[in-house]
């Protein structure tokens, strides 16, 4: 285990991107939208507890991965709802459904508590598998900052495009805080759009791994020490071996 | 996106190779060193990560090899917001991902886009 992102790193890593970890382990410690601070570094604990659990072995291996009704190897700190949630998000993203996304808010979550953990699972899976990457000791969790989350769900919120409620660039207010570089902004851009906080914690940090917004369709400019074709090989590749249709 | 980087400069990729794996005389450099590495890092084989990161560190130098690893990381984040949420795929590429290019792509055999059909 390392205290600090890439302190054991005998590369050079770019400033940054270790300020932007730092950062986000810091927010995922502190109270959340819908989850207080123990909770969000309990869900961290169990999305680094999800990868070995042989119940999402033996799904990831199945064709049908809704026949096995088996139960999760977990922590046993977060109801069965929100574990089947950051197990199946975890280990086989690439095959949820609409209907295992009802089943999940029908356990016991709110969508609020559904996205919000969604927004966790990215942001410690982008880190501790560019850790892994480069062959690191992934980082100690955060402790826990004491807090009450504000359970804020932004007024102009609706479940249309996706399965979740989104809230279209029209549809947001001064009230939700900055989200969009752009009233263009993709899908991806606003898939955590229910939780304002949670998007903004995620872009952070996902701009300084991938590309800033304002430069991700100018396709001349690199602003990584690797070439843009490079990085969208990377990208291209990864996405399909999670079987990502995006 | 790949598509698109590519044809900035005037070059073609087959897109079949998302799927399918590419061809070696692909146009872009070390293109086959960071598939593996991709792929080393997605399936957790940490004997072939160090072949590739060995492989890739004299050609990419530290600051690349670094930025690679931080690219596979973020790819693993940005697919679990896509298919957890279900945002639609249609709209990927600011809706340059027409059905011919995901059919092309190998993107139509899976799971989500059957179940949609």
């Amino acid at each position: 285990m390392q205290t600090k992102s890439f302190e054991k790193s005998t590369l050079p890593v770019r400033a940054d991107l270790v300020e932007a970890h730092e950062r986000a382990w810091a927010a995922i410690a502190a109270p959340g939208t819908w989850l207080t601070g123990g909770e969000r570094v309990a869900v961290a604990a169990e999305i680094r507890n999800a990868h070995p659990c042989a119940t999402c072995a033996r799904i990831k291996a199945a064709l049908s991965p809704y026949a096995d009704k088996g139960t999760h190897d977990s922590l046993g700190v977060l109801i069965p709802a929100h574990v089947e949630l950051i197990h199946r998000v975890v280990n086989d993203p690439g095959r949820l459904t609409e209907h295992w996304s009802v089943s999940v808010l029908e356990g016991g979550l709110e969508e609020g508590h559904y996205v919000e953990t969604v927004g966790l699972i990215a942001m410690v899976m982008m880190m501790d598998t560019a850790q892994r990457a480069l062959g690191l000791p992934v980082r100690t969790l955060p402790v826990p900052i004491a807090g009450v989350p504000t359970r804020y769900r932004p007024p102009g919120a609706k479940k249309a495009a996706a399965w979740l409620s989104l809230v279209e660039p029209e549809d947001a207010v001064e009230a939700d805080g900055s989200m969009y570089p752009s009233p263009k902004a993709g899908y991806i851009y606003r898939g955590l759009s229910l939780v304002p906080q949670s998007l903004r914690d995620y872009w952070a940090l996902a701009n300084c791994h991938y590309l800033p917004g304002e430069v991700v369709y100018q396709f001349d400019k690199s602003i990584r020490a690797i070439a843009r074709p490079q990085v969208e090989i990377l990208a291209a590749r990864v996405s399909a071996l999670h079987q990502c249709a995006y | 996106m790949l598509r698109e980087s590519m044809q900035i400069t005037g070059r073609e990729v087959d897109v079949r190779g998302v799927t399918e794996g590419f061809e070696d005389d692909l146009d872009i450099p070390h293109a086959a060193a960071l598939v593996e590495f991709a792929e080393a890092v997605v399936v957790r084989d940490e004997p072939r990560a160090v072949a590739a990161r060995a492989a890739l560190l004299p050609a990419l130098g530290a600051a690349g090899l670094v930025d690679a690893a931080a690219v596979i990381g973020a790819f693993h984040g940005f697919v679990r917001i896509a298919d957890a949420i279900g945002i639609p795929y249609t709209t990927a590429a600011r809706g340059s991902d027409v059905p011919e290019l995901r059919e092309r792509a190998g993107v139509n055999t899976f799971y989500r886009v059957r179940e949609d059909a």
